[in-house]
């Protein structure tokens, strides 16, 4: 899981009110180069949540990423290679992503997270109430 | 069956699953000389009879499940029976059960009793949880047929709609596309200048697409795990006629429409009652009234007009279609032809088959599985082991009238193609 994943990701248990961003738990961190792409990067930086995209990145064991950005550092070279290696050349391999609500783990394995809720999570909502 | 020995620290909770581990004595038919102790997790508690503390448990899943409390177990999970049984539990008051934001803890508490919390939770959530919780159809007709038939499956699927691939290469350089319910991810990439994130609820065919080096997660497209509005684009191709209530389909749009930014495009086709190739339905199984009404239930427009026509006098297996096909239909009169006809055209939800190789069932000990718990059944002559995926196929003008109470998007663009209803949607706020 790429972290451009983690920042679109939020936990989607019924009656939480803000599921983002999810807390990374890594136990294993891959990096993949990839080719980069100057536009896109400069499309995602637009929706990009900062913050959060830091956060991970420091879970994640990368702190090379300023704590704050705005869009005139897209000028810099360096800040883009370093925002391009974070957002997609990080991958989380094995791991979590815990619901900043309810602590929900959420598990990543292989790089795959599953974002399903449990049945007896939803079945029992139900059938108890 | 007879269960037992319910020792209260037995009932272990992790995370915010319930498990109840209970040990059950079976006792059984073959074996009636050793009883087999096994644990079983309770799955399905209903708050029946609870003041009186006892709970009244409707199905259990075997041990291994309880022991891999995982998605994808569950997917392959046989109900072991719909069997009622009485748990004499005088510490039962000791198990708290409390609904909590749709979560359900079965925990030890200082709180009163499981009926004070039970009547004090509830507040409306049924309704909404009704549409995200997935319907057994679903699960044993859908979820755990593309569990055991994904390699198979994806071996199969190569071939790029076109419509599907112009709507890909108009996407603007440097777009987000987000694919819902991606199978094997044939559409994934598809774009170079683009970026996917797929998402499928089979495990087996999103491994596949990890292996791919596609960037995918495991999600319920009814319930998309994705912010709202950070896609510029999404598509859902022969997704939404696997989910079979309308309430399903109209959330899978819904969420389509949420996660794309305003202006984004999302792209929608699912199979069509008018199948270009007619030969095809007669091999189709439609599904029988009363598992209509059970399974799909009151809302979709196929239990509302009953026919009164039996399921006999439909062409249900491919045997069928080879002649015998005919001769059914010329020992019925004229009014059974003509009822039959209206009752096809009204038909709309259909066991699909699947025919796994004898070769490719033996990789995976899923069929075995699927054998047993009389979800497959076997062919000999074809050499295959048979699915049945469950469709609920579309009518002219239905994604239509899905899309009506959306505000937020319109349609621009819709078309048949290729035995396919489609639907372009914009997102206009």
């Amino acid at each position: 899981m790429r972290l451009l994943t983690h920042n679109m990701l939020s936990s989607n248990i019924k009656g939480v009110v803000n599921g983002f961003p999810l807390r990374i738990e890594a136990e294993k961190v891959a990096e993949k180069s990839v080719e980069m792409n100057r536009e896109f990067l400069k499309k995602m930086f637009q929706k990009v949540h900062w913050k959060a995209f830091v956060d991970a990145s420091r879970a994640m064991g990368y702190t090379e990423l300023p704590e704050k950005a705005d869009s005139s550092m897209l000028n810099s070279d360096e800040f883009l290679n370093r925002f391009h290696h974070a957002l997609l050349e990080l991958h989380l391999e094995e791991g979590a992503l815990v619901c900043p609500e309810t602590g929900r783990r959420f598990p990543v394995n292989k790089g795959i997270p599953n974002m399903l809720l449990p049945q007896e999570e939803v079945l029992l909502s139900i059938i108890i109430c | 069956m007879d269960l037992y020995s319910l020792d209260p620290t037995k009932f272990v909770k992790p995370g915010f699953g319930v498990c109840c581990r209970v040990s059950a004595t079976i006792h059984s038919k073959q074996a009636s000389t050793t009883d087999d102790v096994r644990h079983f997790r309770i799955l399905f508690i209903s708050r029946a009879l609870c003041h009186t503390d006892w709970l009244m448990i409707h199905s259990v899943l075997k041990t291994s499940r309880f022991l891999n409390p995982h998605r994808e177990a569950l997917g392959l999970t046989s109900v072991v029976g719909d069997f009622v049984c009485h748990l004499a539990l005088s510490s039962m008051k000791q198990i708290n059960s409390k609904v909590d934001s749709s979560l359900c803890t079965l925990a030890p508490s200082k709180e009163p009793s499981i009926a004070d919390s039970v009547s004090a939770s509830g507040n409306g959530t049924i309704s909404s949880m009704s549409v995200q919780s997935t319907p057994e159809i679903e699960k044993k007709f859908v979820h755990h047929v593309y569990d055991a038939i994904a390699p198979h499956f994806s071996a199969t699927r190569f071939a790029k709609w076109p419509k599907v691939s112009s709507f890909l290469s108009s996407l603007p350089l440097g777009s987000l596309l987000l694919d819902a319910g991606c199978g094997n991810g044939k559409y994934l990439g598809l774009n170079q200048d683009c970026s996917f994130i797929g998402c499928d609820i089979s495990p087996s065919l999103i491994k596949i697409c990890s292996d791919r080096g596609h960037e995918v997660l495991v999600a319920d497209a009814v319930n998309l795990p994705y912010r709202t509005g950070f896609g510029d684009a999404a598509i859902s191709i022969a997704v939404l006629h696997h989910l079979s209530t309308e309430n399903r389909r109209r959330k899978a749009i819904e969420e389509l429409v949420r996660v794309v930014k305003k202006g984004g495009h999302v792209l929608i086709t699912v199979w069509a009652v008018e199948q270009e190739d007619t030969t095809l339905i007669t091999k189709w199984t439609p599904l029988p009234e009363k598992y209509v009404e059970e399974w799909v239930g009151p809302g979709s427009p196929r239990a509302r007009t009953p026919s009164p026509l039996p399921l006999e006098s439909i062409p249900e297996s491919e045997e069928s279609s080879t002649g015998e096909n005919i001769k059914v239909c010329s020992e019925t009169n004229v009014y059974r032809d003509l009822e039959e006809e209206k009752h096809i055209k009204n038909q709309q939800e259909y066991f699909v088959p699947w025919h796994l190789p004898y070769h490719r069932a033996e990789i995976s000990g899923a069929s075995a599985h699927a054998l047993a718990a009389g979800l497959a059944t076997k062919d000999d002559r074809k050499g295959a082991v048979v699915y049945n995926r469950y469709y609920h196929v579309f009518s002219e003008g239905e994604l239509e009238s899905l899309t009506t109470g959306i505000n937020n998007a319109r349609i621009v663009d819709q078309f048949f193609d290729k035995s396919n209803w489609c639907i372009i949607l914009e997102k206009t706020a």
